[in-house]
Order: C-alpha cells, then sequence, then structure tokens
C-alpha cells in the first residue's frame, strides 16, 4: 500500500482527536483502517494514550478543599468588613476639586492682593495658583498607590 | 480481511460545568459579584480534583500547587465581578490558575515553567527537577505509574498544558485560546506536536 495513504491515515487519526474529522475523511480512514494492520496499531496507540489522558487520576490532599474554603470565606470577611479607603478619599478627592472650582476667583484675588501688597513676583503667583490646584490630586493619587503598594506586600507575606 | 475492532476517536465534544448552562453561568456570575460564600464553596468543592490536577502537572511541585490553588480561589472571590458569565466559568478559573503560575514562575524561577511561553521562541525545554517528579510520582496513582503520567513529565510543559486542558480537562479549542491567550491555530499545533511527543514518551523514546 502506498505510504502517503499511511501518513494521511496518520494525519487524519490525530485530527480526529483534536478537532474531529469530516464525514469523507472518516469514511476514507475507516475504509483505511479495515484493510491495514499497520494503521490500526496506531489508532490503537492514539486511542490508548487519549484514553490515558482523560482518566489521569491525582490524588487530592484530603483537607485542601476545607482549607481553602475557611480561606476563602475569612478573605470574604475581611473584604465585606474592611472600611473602604478609596470611597473616601475619591469623595474627598471630588469634594476639594468642587471646592477648588468654586472658591478659585477669591483664590486668585488673594494671590493678587499678596502680589500686591508683598511685591511676590507675577511668575511665582501664577506657579501658587497652579500648585494650588494640583497638590490635591497627586497627594490623593500618592496615598492610593501608596496603598495598593501595601495590600500587595501584605497579600505576597500571607 | 475482517473489519478491526476500532472505532474512531472523536473530538470530544467541549463539556459545559454540569448545572451551570447558559442561564446558571448568569447566576453564577450574579453570585460571584456578590460575594457568595456558599456559591464559592460549592465551586471549590467541585473543581479541586481539575484544579489541582492542572496546577500539579503544570508545576510539577505538590507544595506550590497547593499555595497556588488556594490563591486561585483567592483571586476567584476578589475578582468574581470580572466574570461576566458569558463565557464558560472553567475557562476564565483556569486563565486565572495559569496566571498565578507564571507569576510564581517569574518570582521562584521554576525551572519546569519556564517554558510555558511559545517554544518557537524561548529557550530549549529543561525538565523538571528530580526531587519535584518523585514527590509528584507519590501522588499519582500508582497502578499506571509507568504510563501517562510519567510520560507527561517527560514531555515540554507547553505541550503538557495543552494536551490536559483539552482531554483531561475536555476544554474545546477556543476555551483553551483563551485560557492560554493564544491563537488557535497555536493551540492546534502545540496539540498535535504534544500528542506525537507523548506517545513517543509512551513509548520509551525521547520527546
Amino acid at each position: 500500500m502506498n505510504d502517503n495513504l499511511h501518513a494521511r491515515a496518520q494525519r487524519l487519526l490525530a485530527e480526529s482527536a483534536v478537532e474531529g474529522l469530516r464525514p469523507a475523511d472518516e469514511t476514507w480512514l475507516r475504509d483505511h483502517l479495515a484493510e491495514c494492520p499497520g494503521c490500526v496499531q496506531e489508532a490503537s496507540a492514539t486511542r490508548n494514550v487519549l484514553h490515558a489522558l482523560r482518566t489521569v487520576p491525582v490524588n487530592v490532599p484530603r483537607d485542601l478543599a476545607a482549607r481553602t474554603q475557611l480561606r476563602v470565606r475569612l478573605r470574604a470577611q475581611e473584604v465585606s468588613t474592611a472600611p473602604n479607603g478609596s470611597f473616601w478619599l475619591w469623595a474627598v478627592t471630588a469634594a476639594s476639586w468642587l471646592l477648588g472650582v468654586f472658591s478659585a476667583p477669591l483664590v486668585w484675588r488673594g494671590f493678587a492682593w499678596l502680589g500686591s501688597n508683598f511685591g511676590v513676583p507675577k511668575l511665582a503667583i501664577e506657579m501658587g495658583f497652579v500648585l494650588w490646584w494640583t497638590v490635591p490630586p497627586l497627594l490623593a493619587a500618592a496615598i492610593i498607590l501608596h496603598q495598593k503598594a501595601l495590600t500587595a506586600e501584605w497579600r505576597n507575606k500571607n | 480481511m475482517s473489519a478491526p475492532a476500532f472505532t474512531l476517536t472523536a473530538a470530544p465534544a467541549p463539556l459545559l460545568f454540569a448545572g451551570f448552562m447558559t442561564d446558571d453561568t448568569q447566576a453564577l456570575a450574579i453570585g460571584l459579584r456578590q460575594r457568595d460564600p456558599d456559591l464559592l464553596d460549592r465551586l471549590i468543592e467541585q473543581y479541586q480534583q481539575r484544579l489541582y490536577r492542572y496546577l500539579l502537572f503544570l508545576t510539577g511541585n505538590p507544595p506550590l500547587a497547593e499555595d497556588l490553588f488556594q490563591e486561585t480561589w483567592i483571586r476567584v472571590l476578589e475578582r468574581g465581578s470580572q466574570y461576566n458569565g458569558k463565557s464558560k466559568f472553567d475557562s476564565w478559573l483556569f486563565a486565572i490558575a495559569r496566571n498565578l503560575v507564571i507569576d510564581a514562575s517569574r518570582r521562584k524561577k521554576i525551572s519546569s515553567l519556564e517554558d510555558l511561553g511559545d517554544p518557537e521562541t524561548n529557550t530549549p525545554y529543561d525538565p523538571p527537577d528530580e526531587r519535584a517528579n518523585s514527590v509528584l510520582q507519590m501522588l499519582v496513582s500508582r497502578e499506571n505509574e509507568q504510563s501517562v503520567q510519567l510520560s507527561l513529565l517527560k514531555i515540554p510543559a507547553y505541550y503538557r498544558e495543552v494536551l490536559l486542558l483539552r482531554f483531561s480537562e475536555e476544554l474545546g479549542l477556543e476555551e483553551i485560546s483563551v485560557v492560554m491567550a493564544t491563537p488557535i491555530s497555536t493551540v492546534k499545533s502545540r496539540l498535535y506536536r504534544g500528542l506525537a511527543a507523548l506517545k513517543t514518551a509512551m513509548t520509551g523514546g525521547a520527546a
């Protein structure tokens, strides 16, 4: 029998395991196997490998599920009872931003008054005004990042 | 010649998690979002064998597999809101476990895991160390000790993983590609090569 036929049969055997076969290929393979003991042996080896893979037994440590359930429940309690720090952080940031928007004219006038009475350069006044707006969100971002780093460190330790 | 007693082994149809078909995956997603502890208890029970087996064969290290098993469920608790119920829970669970294995391999430089990436671009396979293997052998069933379990350990991890997901966990090709974040074509080629490597290993040759 032609070597190409055996090669095709072996390719189809692998295909039947991985993707499944089209009906025409399936019929061809069935016919080929009916006449070719070598390929039947190959098919049998493939079937044995697949059967072994489908029945790989592993002994799960007896208390693993119970330990995991306990740990998950403890973690669930921590998560539900922990104060929602980021909520308050965002609330404070939002409040400070709103306050900043509405107080901007007053703050600007305040900086202008300081400049006119104490001779502060215009550039310094403008820088001060910019900082007045940018420092609170930068501080909030720094606190959030710090909190995340602490949480990650705690998780790694535990 | 008489017809040989052989039945074609069709590719296994992707099995859906019993009791969690489409509507139920939505219910599962809601339960996970609410961090329902009873639901999590049930899932841990139900998936313990499959998840532990996957982690054990991927790491070749029972204590590490146990740690990662627990860590996987903690992640499921914490990130349950990210499961939308549109995909199978299995795929999502195994993807979480896989990412943890990769993180662990980066942190602890586990030699057997360094080859989970693309075999075409990575360094050659470095087999798991002898000690880890011997502990693993104690855990696998004695009756088939000489067969597939030991042969699995002889083949590269990127083949081992895909074979386990396909034939032990019975995930579909698309689901495996989701778990591994890899194109389906890569999944298929690894399956073909993995099967060939495993057959060779089982008949006593080198993978």
